[in-house]
């Protein structure tokens, strides 16, 4: 696993100098968060409790969406980028394993995505304390939590895999981001559920929806495990 | 080092390598000589072990193709088609990422030694997509060489390159040669091929001839005479029924006719020639370049027949 972590470390420093992926990466979740900040001082001035704890839950809405967002721009220019750059081959002729190439693509996005999506998060509570005053604590019940801490990896990991097997099929960057935005999907489902029935979300919504995504994550993770085999990528990938 | 039966490759329907057979030994410098299109990537992909035979078997640095890859790989080490860098990345980053992946003792030092060696460590932080192409290749050797590998792989290493950058690549080839190292090179260049090989194989899907280039090149020169007739004489070709004559051509109002061994041979040709009816004007012996033999391989024309 050494080599694992060299390719990780590669990816990284790689990512760090595309500013594609730098945006994607700092600057959006920044931006989400700075929204929800505005929103939320927006409830507050309305007055009326329940307006701010609806703006606080639409706030948390984002950090479900930011690990499926965040991961989007790291997996597509590492699959595309070593396309275009031809780099594919030589690294290829190299010990590393298809397991751990595979496995190197996959969390050099997903890692940044829950790791960036719970700085956000703590960030936004922070924000939010300074600008407001207060934390609505009883708006941030369990079911949030389990949700933004057991689902965001869950929703990054689909996203990624997501992102690697269109990515496998692309030859440009922008086409595999278009193709991949239909990964965001399982993180809107608790923002469409919470909007039609206009309750909070609930804990047994959270483990269904984990559920789900288990099973999702595993098969897009068989078929994208296939896909990343060397013959594979040197004799069938665009 | 590299002993390959029989090496078969498809895709789908098309034969892109079939049935080669190699015998490279320790130390050589093979030139793998074919057109565009021949199959020589796909060879060298196979003999790295990247991609996989249809069919037949190989022996690649003491290890058995398909049984134990991941050690072939690590004795092996591959010039791509393509230079392949990671542009955003330093020259001396491409290096060490590469070197990591290897089971390279000390990294930092033999990324170090490589980049002085070719000339490349004052440049070491620029990243590697702002170097000039000649560059970019000499870089991309230097990877190839990191983990010190048995055989290098160099698939047309001086493709794309001006005169003056190929010229750089041919000399630090030719200084790589060693009798620990076999240097299996893919080219199209014949010239190349000439200058640098100890041996070479003609390939195009089949290997054609495998010779060292002067051995390829006397198996011609000489062994053709040409006889230019006064008169067009038709049907002579096939009536020429002497045993030494191993083919006769005809162009125009010349017969180009093979035979072993021109200098006793002739008269008697001539004098059968005339037998026959034939008005010689003159007699001359075909010169063949090494380049002649090439494209007469690549056309499918049988040189040998
Ligand atoms: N992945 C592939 N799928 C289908 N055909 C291929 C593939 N790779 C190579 N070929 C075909 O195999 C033949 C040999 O290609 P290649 O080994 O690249 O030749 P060379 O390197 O000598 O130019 C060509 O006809 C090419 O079109
Ligand atoms: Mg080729």
């Amino acid at each position: 696993m050494r080599r694992l972590r060299v390719l990780l470390f590669k990816e990284w420093r790689e990512s760090l100098r595309n500013k594609m992926v730098v945006f994607g990466v700092v600057l959006l979740p920044l931006f989400l968060v700075g929204i929800s900040v505005y929103m939320i001082t927006l409830g507050e001035g309305i007055g009326d409790p329940t307006a701010s704890i609806v703006m606080f839950n639409t706030s948390l809405m984002y950090f479900l969406l930011l690990p499926t967002i965040i991961p989007l721009a790291i997996a597509v220019y590492s699959i595309v980028g070593e396309k275009e750059q031809t780099t594919l081959e030589p690294l290829l002729a190299t010990p590393i394993s298809d397991l751990e190439l595979f496995l190197g693509k996959a969390l050099a996005s997903v890692i940044p995505a829950v790791v960036v999506n719970w700085l956000s998060f703590g960030l936004f509570l922070a924000a939010t304390r300074i600008v407001v005053g207060a934390v609505p604590l009883q708006a941030l019940t369990a079911p949030w939590l389990a949700s933004i801490f057991g689902l965001s990896p869950l929703l990054a990991l689909f996203s990624v895999g997501v992102t690697m097997l269109v990515s496998s099929r692309a030859s440009d960057a922008r086409a595999a981001y278009q193709f991949s935005s239909f990964a965001i999907l399982p993180g809107l489902v608790p923002l469409i559920v919470y909007s039609s029935k206009q309750t909070l979300v609930d804990l047994r919504l959270v483990v269904a929806e984990g559920a789900v995504l288990v099973v999702l994550c595993a098969v897009i993770l068989y078929l994208a495990i296939r896909v990343f085999r060397r013959e594979q990528i040197l004799t069938r990938w665009k | 080092m590299i002993q390959a039966q029989g090496l078969t490759r498809r895709f789908g329907t098309r034969l892109a390598v079939d049935g080669l057979d190699l015998d490279v030994p320790r130390g050589e410098v093979f030139g793998f000589l074919g057109p565009n299109g021949a199959g020589k990537t796909t060879t060298i992909r196979m003999l790295a072990a990247l991609i996989a035979p249809t069919s037949g078997s190989a022996i690649v640095a003491g290890h058995r193709l398909g049984e134990a890859n991941r050690e072939i790989r690590r004795r092996v080490g591959v010039l791509t088609e393509t230079p392949g860098l990671y542009r955003r990345l330093s020259a001396r980053d491409n290096l060490l990422f590469f070197a990591r992946l290897y089971p390279v003792r000390e990294p930092e030092r033999q990324v170090e030694r490589y980049l002085r060696l070719f000339e490349l460590w004052d440049r070491r932080d620029e990243p590697a997509g702002s170097l000039s192409k000649g560059m970019r290749q000499k870089l991309a050797i230097a990877r190839a060489l990191l983990h010190e590998p048995e055989i290098l792989f160099l698939d047309e290493p001086t493709a794309g390159l001006d005169p003056e950058a190929a010229k750089t690549v041919r000399d630090l080839i030719e200084a790589l040669r060693s009798k620990d190292r076999t240097i299996f090179l893919c080219t199209h260049n014949l010239d190349e091929a000439d200058r640098l090989c100890d041996r070479i194989g003609l390939f195009r899907t089949r290997m054609l001839a495998v010779g060292a280039p002067a051995a390829l090149k006397k198996e011609m020169y000489g062994r053709r005479t040409v006889v230019h007739l006064a008169s067009p004489s038709p049907g002579i070709e096939q009536a020429l029924d002497l045993p030494f004559v191993t083919k006769v051509e005809r162009l125009d109002d010349r017969l180009i006719v093979s035979l072993a061994d021109p200098d006793a041979e002739n008269p008697a040709l001539v004098r059968r020639l005339v037998e026959l009816g034939a008005e010689v004007r003159f007699v001359n012996e075909l010169r063949v370049s090494l380049e002649d033999l090439y494209l007469d391989l690549m056309e499918g024309r049988d040189a040998k027949a």
